[in-house]
């Protein structure tokens, strides 16, 4: 019984998600909303706006720039994840 | 491991590999890389020095104690730097300028050169201290203040 409820949960669940691919548009399609003026103006006016030349730079650095500082903090956050799960003989628990 | 062969192999090939890891992050604004490729490779070349002088000269010439402030600090540094010009840019507060320069030339792009150089610290001493905790088990005691 608690099999067939979970598997008709799941089956409708998975329907109601599936309403949303039919909004989807049209794979390749010209007229697609990502085909918008953003990578056009990326690619022309980056230079200007940045001066740098590489456009990955500009992009990962200057547009989305926090982006790549919580990169940088996952990065840290595990460093210190690790050092806490592995480091030996730092800290003395009282008991 | 630590025949004569490797040791004086990798004296003349480490000054190489971190020359090569500073011009990837300096350069990462001009040419392919940037702060992460370059950390990496920074960070290969600590790893490549403690395999092969030991954890002795490794821990004398790269203490925890230092390469933690370090990290911590270029973290700060990172979020400082860009969160000042963001919320100045968002309130259209012009109390300074990001000097641009000439595309193309060393000193351009505002602050895309110093972020790089602060992610490849952070990085490469990330990669340096995530190894050494992996391989052995343990950081040194002696360093640990």
């Amino acid at each position: 019984m608690k099999k067939i409820l979970a598997t008709s949960v799941t089956i409708i669940f998975i329907g109601f998600l599936m309403l949303g691919v039919l909004e989807f548009p049209t794979f390749g399609s010209p007229d697609n909303l990502a085909y918008n003026e953003v990578a056009k103006t990326y690619i022309y006016d980056s230079m200007e706006a940045t001066g740098a030349v590489n456009m990955v730079a500009s992009m990962i650095l200057d547009y989305r720039a926090f982006d790549t500082f919580i990169e940088s903090s996952v990065i840290f956050t595990s460093l210190i994840a690790v050092i806490g799960v592995l480091k030996r003989g730092g800290t003395k628990y009282e008991d | 491991m630590r025949t004569s062969i490797l040791v004086n192999v990798c004296k003349m090939v480490i000054p190489f590999i971190q020359v090569f890891a500073v011009y990837v992050m300096l350069f990462g604004h001009i040419s392919p890389g940037g702060g992460f490729s370059g950390g990496s490779i920074l960070g290969a070349s600590f790893i490549m020095y403690r395999y092969v002088y030991g954890r002795e000269a490794a821990n004398q010439r790269f203490p925890y104690s230092v390469l933690k402030v370090i990290a911590s600090l270029s973290l700060v540094c990172y979020g400082a730097i860009k969160g000042t010009v963001f919320v100045l840019d968002f309130y259209h507060l012009e109390i300074f300028e990001v000097l641009k320069g000439t595309p193309g030339s060393m000193l351009s792009g505002g602050f895309i050169l110093p972020l790089n150089i602060l992610v490849g610290i952070i990085v490469s001493i990330t990669f340096y201290l995530m190894v050494i905790l992996f391989e052995e088990g343990e950081l040194d005691e002696s360093t640990n203040r």
